[in-house]
């Protein structure tokens, strides 16, 4: 029995395969309507665009003072806010397109984006 | 009238080969299978063989000749597993056509049966998948299945290149191929 030995051409035709994988795994296993991103209001006007894979802290300012948002592997939530019933914060980490926590008081929204969310509408 | 039709024995080389890719391919289908579309293509060892003792022409009437002449004795001719069988030899054909002939151009990149299996498999499983898509089940939550279908591909690409070797390495040298 020969060994186990590859050719030059076996190297470069399973390269190819592997990265062919890579490709694939990257193209069609983002999570799906799993929002990659999210996006803070403030005043109803666009503050920031978040990457949801890239793990920040943010002192987002409105008029009341400053609302702590917490970005972590493909989730963010409201920490902490300067209201009184802290609603945003009792609506835990968001992950799904089409999820939103609102500080109605200090007028601060998070809400994720998807191409194609898990939700149409949200009512309170 | 007695007409006898001319055979090379390029024909009868290709007749035989077809014979024992549909005997392994008939076998094959009996057994059960975890997931549809998945098969360990113990039958495409016979298409890799051809190819690397025979060249590209005569593996390409093994393959395509297994895939009619098997889903006719199956019972499956022209049913949906017919025509995902057959997108799926002619991808793999042709992406083995292409690798044959960059093997050929490039000797010192000549591929192995390590390499055909691969790509044969992988090329195999992506033409009846788009086929699967386009056609049979237009959902996008198809596509999810799709990179693990190629690993698995991939897997059984690398397991039929082994063989394949294994093959080859017991076989005698073959006959020149008459021009």
């Amino acid at each position: 029995m020969m060994g186990f030995k590859l050719s030059r051409g076996d190297g470069l035709v399973w390269l190819l395969a592997a990265t062919l994988l890579a490709g694939l795994y990257t193209a069609f296993w983002q999570a799906d309507g799993h929002g990659a991103e999210a996006v803070v209001l403030v005043n109803g006007k666009r503050w920031a665009r978040l990457d949801l894979f890239h793990n920040q802290d943010l002192e987002v300012p409105g008029p009341l003072g400053h609302s702590h948002i917490q970005v972590r592997d493909g989730q963010a939530r409201f920490v902490d806010s300067p209201c009184p019933n802290k609603l945003c914060v009792h609506t835990g980490w968001l992950s799904q397109g089409g999820e939103v926590a609102i500080c109605l008081p200090n007028k601060v929204s998070l809400q994720i984006l998807a191409s194609d969310p898990r939700f149409d509408a949200i009512n309170f | 009238m007695n007409q006898t039709l001319q055979t090379t024995r390029d024909d009868h080389l290709i007749a035989g080969f077809a014979a024992l890719a549909i005997t392994i391919h008939i076998a094959e289908s009996a057994l059960p299978s975890p997931l549809p579309g998945i098969k360990p293509g113990l039958a495409n060892v016979v298409t890799l063989m051809v190819l690397c003792r025979y060249g590209w022409q005569m593996a390409a009437w093994v393959a395509l000749l297994r895939v009619l002449v098997g889903s006719i004795l199956i019972g499956t001719f022209l049913s949906p597993t017919f025509f995902l069988s057959a997108a799926g030899a002619l991808a793999s054909v042709g992406v083995l056509g292409l690798l044959f002939a960059f093997s050929r151009g490039f000797p010192r990149w000549a591929v192995s049966p390590l390499g055909f299996g691969v790509a044969a498999a992988l090329a195999h499983m992506s033409g009846q998948f788009w086929l699967a898509y386009v056609v049979f089940v237009p959902h996008s939550g198809l596509l999810a299945l799709y990179p693990l279908l190629m690993t698995l591909a991939a897997v059984l690409g690398v397991v039929s290149g082994l063989l394949t070797r294994t093959v080859l390495g017991r076989l005698k040298k073959p006959l020149p191929s008459t021009p």
